[in-house]
């Protein structure tokens, strides 16, 4: 089988209808008058489950697009670098994470180079977002991680 | 509260220095972030929202009303300019806006969609001042039966609204209310779908799943095809309007005000449908329907208007039944509670400097947009042009810190993350993100009024059917449901919303 669309929209679904549905009969359910936390959970995920069915039934017409993937690579590289910019805020403080993020995340583009100017220009914008965010709009954030202080930092 | 005091207690607020600055802040931000290609109003609210965190109430609202219309015009521009629809309902100003830009005539493009914009505000605003006090007191007397109605007919509008078939909209409602559940039952106070996770006790924050949806997931897809992303930008010439432009468009921003105004209102219904519909007007009413399409200004003053027009009457069902008509209205909505704010008919009681404050600065911000853009489209165009590749790393960024500076939390971060992903899977797999994200919001609301209404009635589901609002309100999410699979209607429908994505 081909991967079309309906393909993915019915799959994600179904499987996602089926998990909801199972962990949702664990809730007491209740009665109509007096729904119990299952109650609505469990229409919802079982409406899901149908509704994923039914687009992988229309999958079979073959009428939906077929999907190709181009470029899997910034998938990774975006959403990793975001995933380390939270696990590092606090630890390197808000520059030092912006500054990280705004490399790794620009290096998913096919015109990336790692130069002078693209670290420059990081440099320059996540000192302005210190300045910003921190001393400016007052988020609770630190300018200086945990660990750049256990290691004798201002 | 009788209008007179109210719209005065209104300019008070608004007057007040700091809120006018942060008015005129919201929606200078606003525009230069929604200009920007991609990022339409649901990202462009998502990432300015930390900038509203420290501030009181009203002002806060006032400053995320200004972002939203700022966004909205900022959208206008880019599709005129470039012939790229920040959103769905800025398809049908490519269609002539581009064309005319094309011929040259970018500027009284641009100036047509401000003119037209800003009028059909003046006249949205004042519909909110008579329409709200009524609706509210009307509000007033629903009970669970009546809002659970108007929930379903807000889901089915906006499953019927969106591209794509109906079975998938049905299916993303579905997947927002799920998401919804996450966290802790608040009847029984048990914990759902929680995984044991304490991050997920209090639920998924809203705010963070639409950034990640619409701004990160957005980022993710126009990596993908990062080297088609290539786009001419129209020179603006002459801002002034004809003599000529003033005869043609004065017609169509009337009609398109009255569409976009009635239309808005509708929950679900929203913008798409608006400006859809006044395009689809001008053109079987007018002498020439052969220049649509072709640069004709009626095409770009009719729906621009009524766009604008229901942007500001959408405001009505958040601000008086507490219910979002939009994607955009939800984020509201969720921004508001971050706020600690819970909209809905008692505001205007408990609240009234917040509601009226609110709705003079609307038309305060409608005004600042078109004294403030106009003069500034080289500027804006200057914006435009800036290369995806030096913008995208800035757009995570400021996801980022926006979501993790909501509850200072670093889990956050990880689920938005999460939700970029799945939403560049809808965007691969054509699911329209939009009715996830009402369903979103609605969701646990309609699981809360079902269970009070059968709570009330013993179980009796019959009550749905004996209520005359909520029996009213039903058929007219029937009719929508029956009308969508009637080949006439839809016909148009795909005609209008095929291209929208």
């Amino acid at each position: 089988m081909k991967l079309t669309q309906d393909v993915v929209q019915g799959g994600l679904f179904l499987a996602i209808g089926l998990v909801a549905l199972l962990l949702g009969l664990d809730y007491p359910l209740g009665t109509p008058g007096r729904m119990g936390p299952g109650f609505f959970p469990i229409i919802i995920s079982a409406m899901l489950c149908l509704t994923g069915i039914g687009i992988l039934l229309r999958a079979r017409l073959g009428t939906s697009e077929v999907i190709y993937m181009t470029r899997w690579l910034p998938l990774f590289i975006v959403s990793g670098a975001i995933i380390a910019f939270g696990f590092l805020l606090d630890k390197l403080g808000l520059p030092l994470a912006v500054l990280l993020l705004c490399i790794g995340a620009a290096s998913a583009s096919i015109r990336f180079q790692f130069d002078w100017k693209a670290v420059a220009g990081a440099a320059v914008f996540s000192l302005i977002c210190g300045i910003l965010f921190v001393t400016l709009l007052g988020l609770p954030i630190p300018l200086v991680g945990s660990w750049l202080q256990a290691m004798g930092a201002p | 509260m009788d209008i007179f005091s109210g719209l005065l207690l209104g300019l008070q607020t608004a007057s007040t220095l700091t809120n006018f600055t942060y008015c005129f802040a919201g929606v200078l931000l606003g525009t230069a972030v929604g200009v920007l290609p991609g990022l339409g109003p649901i990202a462009t609210i998502s990432m300015l929202l930390p900038f509203t965190f420290g501030l009181p109430v009203d002002t806060a609202l006032i400053m995320l009303a200004g972002i939203f219309y700022g966004s909205q015009y900022g959208g206008s521009t880019t599709a005129i300019l470039m012939n790229l629809p920040g959103e769905a309902s800025s398809v049908v100003t490519t269609l002539d806006g581009h064309a005319m830009a094309k011929q040259g005539k970018a500027g009284r493009a641009l100036a047509a969609a401000a003119i037209g914009s800003f009028f059909a505000g003046t006249v949205g605003t004042l519909f909110i001042v008579i329409a709200a006090p009524l609706l509210a007191g009307m509000a007033l007397s629903f009970g669970p039966t009546e809002y659970f109605s108007l929930i379903v007919l807000g889901l089915v509008t906006s499953m019927v609204l969106t591209s794509g078939s109906l079975l998938t909209g049905f299916g993303m409602v579905l997947l927002g209310m799920l998401l919804g559940m996450v966290g802790t039952d608040v009847n029984s106070g048990a914990a759902r779908y929680t995984f044991g996770s304490p991050d997920l006790m209090d639920g998924l924050n809203f705010v963070v799943i639409a950034t990640g949806i619409f701004g990160l997931g957005d980022v993710l897809a126009n990596l993908e095809h990062e080297s088609s992303r290539a786009a001419s930008i129209a020179k603006v010439s002459s801002l002034f309007p004809t003599r000529e432009d003033w005869r043609r468009m004065t017609g169509p921003i009337l009609r398109g005000t009255g569409i976009g105004v009635l239309l808005g209102v509708l929950p679900g219904a929203g913008l798409l449908l608006s400006s859809f519909s006044a395009y689809a007007l001008e053109k079987k009413i007018s002498k020439h329907p052969e220049e649509f399409g072709k640069g004709a200004i009626e095409g770009v003053a009719a729906p621009e208007a009524a766009n604008n027009a229901a942007a500001q009457t959408a405001f009505i069902p958040m601000l008086t039944l507490g219910l979002p008509g939009t994607a955009t209205m939800a984020l509201m909505i969720g921004a508001l509670v971050v706020q600690g704010v819970q909209p809905g008919p008692n505001i205007l009681v408990e609240q009234p400097a917040l509601f009226w404050g609110l709705v003079v600065s609307m038309w305060i911000g409608n005004l600042l947009l078109l004294i403030l853009n106009l003069p500034l489209v080289g500027l804006w165009a200057r914006l435009i042009s800036i290369p995806y590749r030096y913008l995208f790393p800035l757009i995570c960024v400021f996801t980022a810190i926006g979501v993790y500076s909501i509850r200072n939390s670093a889990f956050d971060v990880y689920l938005m993350t999460l939700f970029g992903v799945l939403g560049y899977v809808f965007r691969k797999a054509g699911a329209e993100p939009a009715p996830l994200i009402l369903a979103l919001i609605l969701g646990p609301m309609a699981e809360e009024y079902l269970r009070r209404a059968l709570l009330i009635s013993h179980g009796d589901a019959s009550v749905f059917f004996t209520s005359p609002v909520s029996v009213g309100t039903l058929l007219i999410a029937l009719v929508l449901l029956v009308s969508i699979l009637l080949p006439a209607f839809r016909r148009v429908r795909e005609e209008g919303l095929t291209e929208i994505d």
